[in-house]
């Protein structure tokens, strides 16, 4: 019973992390470096959502919304002044540029709103108990808005001439100059709704537990080896890998304390890089 | 009164950037110009060069009479030139009417109507409008790469080796459609290494050798040419 019970934490903790991963995947995919500047804009979305909700007294799915809108516009500001300029001089930089950058960023919010711990404002609720399993509403809510989230980024990317030229980006940008296509566009764009993937995932995390201003740094592995996992630049690659670090770091407690959960992340990325490079999606973005 | 004109492009790639060492070239309204010349001459170069790929270091591009110099390539490809290039030439993990869509970016309102037309000319891509383009065999994947630039109405159409790796008979049928394309009106700059068969269709032919002009004249000329005949056609 209790593997069980862990593997359906898993699959819910799982399911919220894809939400920050396939930002990551989708900057990848299109930027082509890896953006770890992700763990502060999951840090001001959970922020932004909780000024929304608890200053202006939002419901969580409008809450939600803000905390896609406010981590989305500083995404695609970071990558306006700081993330463009440094994408010339390669991957390496870039990816250490955008550590800088996050570490800035988060000591930005530490600023505004101090290192205590804080809590949405959320119903008390009864946690629910089917057939001997625990779940609590909240994070079956959770669940609920991640798949619709994903879901609706599916269906944009799949449907959508916008979404469509965001993987022809992806697939070969020289092609998709040639065929008219506005790269720095498409690199606003993305960088847009990655990192508000990223605030979303923020708050949807914080709203199980608490959130300070190490929200994001706490989670960065995590999704980053979901990425790395599903094939880093694959999106459904992203949600797979995020199931797998989910149930993994979920299972990993029947043989570790909590605080060792990490090791998880570090174990999966160690095992991928090592048996299949490319992830179990390999590279293909969509 | 040529559609396409490029003149004395010096262009090339980073540290080697005299790789065309001043070059001509001009496509005329209908006609059908090919360039020959070994490999490595730099033909390429001079199609990535005209579609904005590439900034050339001097020398002028001008398309129906606008400068278009040094312009990037979606500014280019709205201006009415589409370029196929030799290779990457299609979205791989987009299926084949994805592609056909990308191929009609610029002008989406004609795309459901110019996907019929593209199924119509060429049915192996409606059969296999579902599947990735990765799937598609080296000759299905030059159709789909032609297709995709006729998805605009271009004025101006540049081909860089279309029937390299293709089959003798889907040659043959690509020269076909080449053809037929240009008879309705379009101006095409055809690169090819099948030199006999790119001759027989244009009008007029460049020459190409290290970087350089080594012979234009009419196309029909230049086949006959005994030392044209040696170098290039094997006989
Ligand atoms: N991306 C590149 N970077 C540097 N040199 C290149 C590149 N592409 C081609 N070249 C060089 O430019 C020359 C001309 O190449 P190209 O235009 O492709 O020739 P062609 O198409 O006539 O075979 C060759 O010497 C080739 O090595
Ligand atoms: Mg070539």
């Amino acid at each position: 019973m209790e593997v069980a019970q862990l593997v359906l934490n898993g699959v819910m903790a799982g399911t919220v992390l894809a939400v920050p991963a396939i930002g990551l995947t989708a900057i990848f995919a299109v930027l082509r470096f890896t953006n770890f500047a992700l763990a502060s804009h999951m840090t001001i979305g959970a922020f932004a959502g909780f000024v929304a909700n608890t200053t202006f007294g939002l419901p969580i799915v409008p809450s939600l919304a803000t905390a896609f809108l406010v981590s989305g516009f500083f995404g695609w500001m970071s990558d306006e002044f700081v993330l463009r300029r440094l994408r010339a001089s390669g991957f390496v930089t870039t990816a250490i540029g955008s550590i800088a950058l996050t570490i800035a960023l988060e000591n930005f919010v530490r600023f505004g709103f101090g290192n205590q711990m804080r809590g949405y404002d959320l119903p008390l609720r009864r946690d629910w108990v089917i057939q001997g399993l625990r779940v609590s509403p909240q994070q079956v809510e959770n669940l609920a808005i991640a798949v619709v989230v994903v879901a609706l980024l599916f269906a944009f990317l799949a449907l959508t001439r916008t979404g469509k030229a965001m993987r022809a980006v992806a697939d070969n940008p020289m092609l998709a100059s040639i065929k008219g296509i506005n790269s720095d566009t498409v690199a606003r764009l993305v960088s847009f709704i990655a990192m508000g993937l990223a605030g979303l995932g923020g708050m949807l995390t914080g709203l199980d537990t608490t959130i300070d201003p190490l929200v994001g740094f706490r989670t960065i592995l995590s999704v980053f080896a979901a990425a790395v996992v599903g094939g880093l630049g694959s999106i459904p690659g992203a949600v797979v890998g995020a199931l797998v670090v989910g149930i993994g770091e979920e299972l990993s407690l029947l043989f570790l304390t909590p605080a060792y959960r990490t090791a998880v992340g570090f174990l999966a990325i160690l095992l991928v890089l090592t048996l299949r490079p490319r992830g179990i999606l390999g590279q293909r973005a969509y | 009164m040529s559609e396409l004109f490029a003149r004395a492009i010096v262009a090339g790639y980073g540290a080697a950037d005299e790789i065309l060492k001043g070059v001509d070239f001009a496509v005329g309204k209908g006609e059908i110009v090919c360039i020959i010349g070994p490999n490595g001459a730099g033909k390429s170069t001079l199609l990535k060069t005209i579609s904005g790929l590439l900034r050339p270091k001097s020398g002028t591009v001008s398309l129906d009479g606008k400068d278009i110099t040094g312009r990037l390539p979606r500014e280019i490809a709205r201006a009415g030139l589409a370029y196929v290039p030799q290779e990457h030439n299609i979205f791989p993990s987009m299926t084949v009417r994805e592609n056909l869509e990308m191929g009609g970016y610029i002008d989406p309102g004609a795309v459901p109507r110019r996907i019929v037309r593209a199924m119509e000319r060429f049915p192996v891509l409606g059969t296999k409008q579902r599947h990735a383009a990765r799937t598609l065999s080296g000759g299905e994947r030059q159709i789909l790469a032609m297709a995709m630039a006729l998805m605009v109405e271009p004025s101006v159409l540049m081909l860089d080796e279309p029937s390299a790796g293709l089959s003798p008979l889907a040659a043959e049928k690509l020269f076909d459609a080449i053809v037929e394309i240009n008879r309705e009106g379009l101006s095409i700059g055809i690169v090819e290494q099948n030199a006999s068969e790119a001759l027989a269709i244009s009008s007029k032919a460049y020459i190409l050798v290290d970087g350089r002009n080594s012979r234009t004249g009419d196309a029909a000329e230049l086949a006959a040419n005994p030392e044209i005949r040696r170098i290039f056609l094997g006989g």
